[in-house]
């Protein structure tokens, strides 16, 4: 678990391809059929928290390599998109901008909340959330889309309005997961911080 | 685990990997230059139509196709009506139909370990950038064995949360599930490490 002393370990180790893996999974499991009624009737897609989640646990590089792994297999024709939608055909569909998005986006997710040495605050993880899981992916997203359907730019951006609503709660959902996840497995982050500024530890506080 | 695949003997799924690959690509970007125009939308459909009309493909798979996509067609459209009118929305809509369409005869006719191998000797050149190439094979193999667990672990997970009266609220849902999911990949870790992946 813990680096040990005199021992460097692989920059890509047993565990972390375990951690990908399963994230790589989870992004899938999340846009499995069934989905879940966020706001209403609207069938939203999970899938996208599932990237937010990656970046904040895993961190830039590994979350980036989980998207990847998704993508690849995906292209290679299993339906892991959600809807059961899946092959090359997601990559010249309007949203391919989007897939690529989701690479940059769990990567500055991931950028952004381990950006420090101490626990990412409530903060942190909303900013990253919101700027690797929405504001890049859409800028990803809108310029391949408008190519794509011929619509000029600011036509698409105003179409793609239609998502954020679901796009911010789901940046809401995974901040509050995350602050919850960092209580209950904070091992899942795999790594140590140092203690929060705040909470944690009321005795550098008398120091300051 | 479920695939997109298939099985058949028409023309398509004799067409080797390689060549079906590079001919359906053509045919998609040839639909994606067609013009906004309604003779544009009309060679959209029949190339589309035409390239289903063989043996082992068919109108019934080409219907399953657009039903899976009927969402992202029913935003195109009416972003398309509000901004462009009748003709350029309709043409726009039909071409980026017809080309997912067509692209999707490659996993329909394919067998997913053909598609797997192809993306083997195309990460070959990883070697060149200092990755391995035999450790991103095994991360997909990897992957591949998670894939069902992650599923039927959020089976379970959804399924406690029904009992417990939680409904389907993603809320709910979405710790307990992280949280398994995390200790299964420690536990995954843990164990390719126990037989020498390091």
């Amino acid at each position: 678990m813990f680096l040990e002393h005199g021992v460097r370990r692989r920059a890509f180790d047993a565990t972390d391809m375990a951690r990908v893996a399963v994230f790589v999974a989870l992004i899938a499991a999340l846009g499995l059929p069934g989905s879940f009624s966020v706001l209403g009737a609207v069938p939203i897609t999970a899938q996208t928290l599932g990237v937010m989640l990656a970046g904040a646990v895993l961190g830039p590089r590994l979350s980036a390599l989980a998207v990847v792994v998704l993508l690849a297999l995906v292209a290679v024709g299993l339906p892991l998109l959600a809807g059961g939608r899946g092959g090359i055909s997601a990559f010249v569909a309007p949203s391919a901008g989007y897939l690529a998005g989701w690479v940059a986006g769990a990567f500055v997710t991931g950028l952004i909340v381990h950006s420090s040495a101490r626990k990412p605050s409530i903060w942190r993880t909303a900013i990253g959330t919101v700027v690797g899981g929405i504001i890049v992916v859409y800028s990803f997203g809108i310029p391949v889309q408008s190519l794509i359907t011929r619509l000029s730019l600011e036509e698409t951006a105003l179409t793609s309005l239609v998502f954020l609503p679901g796009d911010l709660v789901k940046a809401t959902l995974s901040t509050l997961t995350v602050a919850s996840l960092l209580r209950a497995y904070p091992r899942a982050f795999r790594r140590t911080w140092l203690p929060s500024r705040w909470r944690d530890s009321p005795a550098t506080e008398t120091t300051r | 685990m479920l695939t997109l695949y298939r099985p058949g003997d028409g023309p398509w799924h004799r067409l080797p990997v390689g060549p079906k690959t590079a001919v359906l690509m053509l045919v998609v970007l040839g639909v994606s230059v067609l013009p906004s125009s309604w003779w544009g939308a009309v060679v959209s459909v029949a190339v589309c139509t035409g390239c289903y009309t063989v043996r082992g493909a068919g109108m019934r798979s080409l219907l399953a196709q657009v039903v899976t996509i009927r969402w992202i067609l029913v935003i195109t459209l009416a972003g398309q009506l509000v901004f462009t009118g009748l003709e350029g929305g309709t043409a726009n809509t039909l071409r980026v139909c017809a080309a997912v369409v067509v692209s999707g005869l490659l996993p329909l006719t394919t067998p997913v370990g053909e598609l797997l191998d192809m993306l083997e000797r195309a990460l070959r050149p990883l070697a060149w950038l200092r990755l391995d190439p035999q450790r991103a094979a095994l991360t997909i193999a990897v992957t591949l064995s998670t894939l069902p667990v992650l599923a039927r672990l959020e089976r379970e997970v959804r399924e406690a949360q029904r009992v417990r009266g939680g409904g389907r609220s993603l809320r709910l849902f979405v710790i307990p599930y992280l949280v398994v999911a995390l200790k299964h990949a420690d536990a995954l870790g843990d164990a390719l490490t126990a037989r020498g992946v390091r």
